[in-house]
């Protein structure tokens, strides 16, 4: 289900420059859409059977496991080096050069010859040159505190203090999840036929569960290791409880803007989702179920806690918003209109986040509109020139589809305060101030506005002189158009793909680009450390590999169970 | 050394981008190696042929329309590399078929001229039937003849040297485009003279070697990667104990 004129139609879809805003895309959750939510269900309902192949630790957990995958289809392993990390070399950055794990996904069988090699280049990740058979390469590094209080309390027989995870959901947080082709690893062109990874980053989501698995098996050794006789198993509880973090800077911000297409269509598969959503006539039963989802979000962000002032204020107003709302819906029977009318009336509570919470929430009450669109998240991402288009007709299209960019103002400093660029370190991407440090010549091009802008005048400034010319005729005039001129003529054609800011003004925001982009992927708990740069918990909550793989059928209730996994509370102390 | 498609695309465009070409022309160029090697059809040496050439060459211009009508343009590349500048010549006579049904193209004075596949496979996807047509030295006399049909991003191809060596000084540093609209210009090889040394791809063949290439890999030397990634590193900025915080990051992450 790609996008088409017809659906452009579609009186029920948001408008771009409402659900393209940078603050509001920024305000995005984890929904049902979201490829780690998407990949449990493709596990449950496929018996996805993950077991142990090799499980070489010492006293301390350090060495080599590796887990064998079996779908209906293919077999896989994943492989897990586990070293001792010098305190001062532990960092989240990409211009680390160590980290507690690195582990892969790899194709078929993983014979010696192949662990050698694996053994010498994926310790060394972006340094290394990697087998063209791993799927995918990445690292993680401890939560120390949390790693040292789970091993103290499992080995002395009792279990962790649930309240533990909440304050920081993981044991392990990842620093990369590279797949597509880095550093000599399989190109995601060749994952797009296989009928279980084609899903975009769904093998790299593999590998972030299959980390969860093993850290608390990693946990339970090390415990039983120290104390024999006396240590216990994580409780399953706490194992549900317990999620991957992910530690993300400004890396993730470029990506948005050179897949344009692919960020089309994932807007649009959640918003053709919402947009059914309301149109579904709710009955007793959904309005019951849409407020037991909003309390169990509610007591959720009562529960998340982050140290940026910000994101505190943000969740405060989220849950106040959701109090609001519950009150609300409780006093509201189901009618025809119920839906658009809870809307309404949350978007006057003045909290995008409770708005795109309800919208989330939505979603998830009709699974068979996700399950519509979830294979179709992917897509070619090639832009497209028109060449034969008339000049006259691309300034319009602009002037009606890039209207936001027009707004650009080069006289004013502060539209044009910011550069990005990619440090010589590591190639990390990292943000200056145009008008105080140098390198603002070799600035990514990643600020279309004001490239739109520019476009958009020499478009003028031609057509007095040439005004039946084609665009061929003017990009031979202004060759180094080209790029942005099949950008617009491409994007145009759909209503999403352009994240509608200037990513050059000086109150930008670049958490919102991550935040973006994560609530894709499915993370919660966003725990921004900067205004660049963010800790998140991937899995929390999600369905263990025992409970996915056991032998039930296919579909109904199970399945549902299973899948409801989204925004976990902490588990009471006597459910461990 | 061992690298993927996306690897080798990405070196190349940055390295595209270093030596001054435009951020559209860069893409271009980099699909266009990326394209033929993963096709098994030389992108990486051919690159390496090149890529002293375009260090000469520094920022892509396009050829100059030296004569154009309604049906046929004839453009001259300045001895230029067809990978900085190709594109937009293509792109007229792209555009000169879809308005007439028919258009010829020649793009006088380039090298690099197996590299243009790669781009012409863009314009088959869009929906025009493209021939191309070149011949390469005088000793042996070679031509290549390269078809794609509308809608087929893979092409049928054919090389092969000519026995029987016209009287023609001219150089043959030219590329003749035909674009058709609606008719599959690929011709049979019907030639009246003997083909010797033949070397017929075909669509299926290509797209095997495809499949075969993504997942084993592709072979770039050493020497080369080094050149690029040398190129691609203009495109960074020194770091300094300011631009360090520019992450936005902490140094160190024990919690």
């Amino acid at each position: 289900m790609n996008h088409s004129a017809e659906h452009l139609a579609d009186p029920e879809l948001r408008p771009a420059r409402c659900v393209m805003n940078l603050v509001r895309l920024g305000s995005f959750h984890a929904s049902r859409l979201s490829f780690t939510r998407s990949l449990v269900r493709q596990m449950a309902r496929e018996h996805w059977s993950v077991t142990r192949a090799r499980f070489d630790l010492d006293d301390d957990g350090h060495g080599v496991a590796i887990y064998r995958l079996d779908t209906p289809h293919n077999r896989y392993h994943g492989v897990v080096f586990s070293q001792a990390l010098d305190p001062e070399k532990r960092s989240d950055r990409v211009i680390a050069e160590a980290w507690d794990v690195t582990f892969a996904i790899v194709e078929g069988e993983v014979d010696d010859r192949l662990l050698e090699q694996m053994a010498a280049n994926v310790p060394l990740q972006e340094a290394g040159r990697q087998n063209p058979r791993l799927l995918v390469l990445s690292r993680a590094n401890k939560s120390l505190r949390n790693f040292g209080d789970f091993v103290d309390a499992l080995a002395s027989g009792r279990q962790p203090d649930p309240a533990w995870l909440t304050r920081v959901g993981y044991l392990y947080r990842t620093t990369a999840v590279y797949g597509n082709g880095k550093f000599g690893i399989a190109d995601y062109a060749r994952l797009q036929q296989s009928p279980d990874f084609r899903r975009p980053f769904s093998a790299q989501m593999f590998a972030v569960y299959l980390l969860r698995h093993f850290s608390i098996e990693q946990v339970n050794h090390i415990a039983a290791m120290r104390a024999p006789d006396v240590a216990v198993p994580l409780a399953p509880a706490l194992q549900r409880y317990l999620g991957i973090g992910n530690s993300t800077g400004l890396g993730m911000a470029p990506f948005l803007i050179n897949h344009p297409r692919l960020i089309q269509q994932w807007v649009y598969c959640r918003e053709w989702a919402l947009a059914h959503a309301r149109q579904r006539r709710p009955d007793a039963a959904s309005r019951q179920r849409l407020l037991d989802l909003m309390h169990r979000v509610q007591r959720h962000f009562e529960q998340t806690v982050t140290e940026d002032e910000a994101q505190t204020r943000r969740n405060r107003e989220t849950v106040a918003a959701l109090t609001q709302s519950i009150g609300w819906l409780e006093r509201t029977p189901a009618n025809a209109t119920l839906w658009t009318d809870l809307l309404d009336w949350v978007a006057t509570q003045g909290s995008l986040e409770a708005e795109e919470l309800i919208n989330t929430l939505l979603i998830e009450l009709y699974p068979d509109l996700i399950d519509a669109v979830e294979d179709n998240l992917g897509c070619d991402d090639q832009l497209d020139l028109q060449p034969e288009m008339r000049v006259s007709a691309l300034k319009q299209l602009i002037e009606s589809r890039y209207g936001w960019a027009l707004d650009y103002d080069p006289d004013d400093p502060n539209h044009h305060y910011w550069f990005w660029y990619r440090s010589a370190e590591k190639e990390e991407p990292r943000l200056g101030v145009r008008a105080e440090e140098r390198g603002a010549e070799k600035e990514m091009p990643v600020a279309i506005g004001p490239r739109v802008y520019r476009t958009h005048q020499l478009l003028g400034e031609f057509l007095a002189l040439a005004p039946n010319a084609s665009v061929v005729e003017f990009l031979m005039a202004h060759p180094h158009q080209k790029e942005c001129v099949r950008r617009i003529q491409t994007l145009a054609q759909t209503p999403y793909g352009e994240i509608q800011a200037n990513l050059w003004h000086r109150d930008m925001k670049p958490m919102h680009l991550l935040r973006t982009k994560l609530s894709f992927f499915g993370a919660s708990r966003f725990d921004p450390k900067s205004d660049r740069w963010v800790r998140v918990t991937l899995f929390q909550g999600a369905p263990l590999l025992d409970e996915l793989g056991g032998q039930w059928p296919v579909g109904g209730r199970r399945l549902a169970e299973l899948d409801d996994w989204s925004f976990p509370v902490e588990p009471q102390a006597g459910a461990l | 050394m061992n690298v993927s498609h996306n690897e080798l695309e990405g070196i190349c465009r940055k390295a595209f981008q270093g030596i001054g070409f435009s951020e559209g022309d860069a893409a271009d160029a980099a699909d266009m190696v990326a394209w033929m090697e993963v096709h098994g059809l030389g992108g990486i040496a051919a690159l390496k042929k090149g890529v002293h050439f375009l260090l000469k060459e520094g920022e892509s211009q396009p050829p100059s329309i030296i004569y154009q009508d309604a049906d046929v343009t004839v453009l001259d590349a300045h001895g230029n590399s067809i990978l900085g500048n190709a594109s937009l010549a293509l792109e007229l006579g792209y555009v000169r078929a879809r308005a007439r049904g028919l258009s010829v193209t020649k793009i006088r004075h380039c090298h690099n001229r197996i590299l243009v596949i790669g781009y012409l496979s863009r314009l088959a996807r869009r929906g025009m039937n493209v021939t191309a047509f070149w011949r390469n030295a005088h000793d042996p006399l070679t031509e290549l003849v390269v078809g794609f049909r509308a809608g087929h991003p893979i092409p049928d191809l054919c090389f092969y040297s000519l026995e029987a060596v016209p009287d023609d000084i001219e150089k043959n540093d030219g590329i003749t485009l035909v674009m058709a609209n609606h008719v599959d210009l690929m011709p049979g090889l019907r030639s009246s003279q003997p083909l010797t040394n033949l070397i017929q791809h075909s669509e299926p063949d290509l797209v095997a070697r495809k499949a075969q290439l993504l997942t084993a890999g592709m072979e770039v030397d050493d020497d080369l990667w080094k050149t690029l990634k040398s190129l691609a590193d203009r495109l960074l900025v020194e770091a300094t104990e300011d631009s360090r915080s520019g992450a936005g990051a902490g140094t160190n992450d024990n919690d």
